[in-house]
């Protein structure tokens, strides 16, 4: 997957989790376009009026203001263009619902962010990983 | 992840003895259950043979059997207790032709896979670590 770079998008509110993404990208030599938006109103956006090119991955946070991940992903799944987007949560909430909730909406993974950046750098590269095995 | 059951369908013994050994062989701490086609998968699932608790991955190649493999994946996801079930499509076939149609129905991976065993150790092992890095809910 890693040698057609596919775009990645990241949902995400807090900068510092941005950055930190960001951080383990580039400690993994995740050489692909990553585009960020900071709630699911500015994604939705940012994917409707093709302000970024469509992605083949979203990595999606749950809470944020204005649209939480839950809710930016049942607009995505009825929406014919976006229907498809591989998407993998990346949140600190633990809620069984919220699992629940992003399962049921057939998310590929549903990933809590690491308390340390040196885990987070893990999981990523697992990630990386299974990206590469698979074919979008 | 803690251990979770995983169900295999495929229509060759030989395919599902090289997995099983190979999760052996990765040390992998899920439960393999196996389906030598859809129907008998599909029973495991939601009828006289099902496994409890439900399986969080299924494992399935939609290539090999024309239609019955994405017609078990439809079926998975319009049943109510199914649908957020993972499904990774593993192909070792050349032929992508139900491809397209397993992406519309939202499959957490599409990966062509070789049988070879030192190369199915790894592609397993890159899935099992992935499965491992993932959460999911506590419910049955």
């Amino acid at each position: 997957m890693n040698q057609k770079l596919v775009n990645i998008l990241l949902v995400e509110d807090d900068e510092v989790d941005v950055m930190n993404v960001k951080r383990a990208f580039s400690k993994n030599n995740i050489m692909n376009p990553l585009f960020v938006a900071g709630n699911g109103v500015e994604a939705l956006e940012m994917l409707d009026d093709k302000i970024i090119p469509l992605p083949k991955i979203i990595i999606l946070d749950i809470n944020m203001p204005k649209m939480n991940g839950i809710e930016f992903l049942k607009i995505m799944r009825e929406n014919e263009k976006l229907k498809n987007i591989s998407v993998f949560v990346m949140t600190t909430s633990n809620e069984d619902s919220d699992k629940i909730n992003a399962y049921n909406l057939n998310v590929a993974g549903y990933i809590l962010k690491p308390l340390s950046f040196e885990k987070f750098l893990t999981s990523v590269a697992t990630l990386k990983n299974f990206w590469q095995l698979c074919e979008m | 992840m803690r251990n979770a059951n995983i169900l295999l369908v495929d229509n060759r013994k030989t395919t599902i003895e090289n997995i099983k050994k190979s999760f052996l062989e990765i040390d992998s701490k899920h439960t393999l259950f196996s389906a030598e086609n859809e129907n008998e998968a599909w029973l495991m699932l939601d009828g006289t043979h099902k496994i409890n608790p439900v399986p969080k991955i299924v494992l399935i190649d939609v290539n090999r059997t024309k239609k019955k493999g994405i017609n078990l994946l439809n079926a998975i996801r319009n049943h109510p207790d199914l649908k957020s079930i993972l499904i990774f499509v593993i192909t070792d076939s050349d032929e992508d032709i139900n491809k397209a149609a397993a992406l519309n129905l939202n499959i957490a991976g599409y990966i062509p896979l070789s049988f070879e065993s030192h190369k199915l150790n790894y592609f397993l092992s890159v899935l099992n670590d992935y499965w491992n890095i993932i959460e999911f809910s506590s419910q049955k």
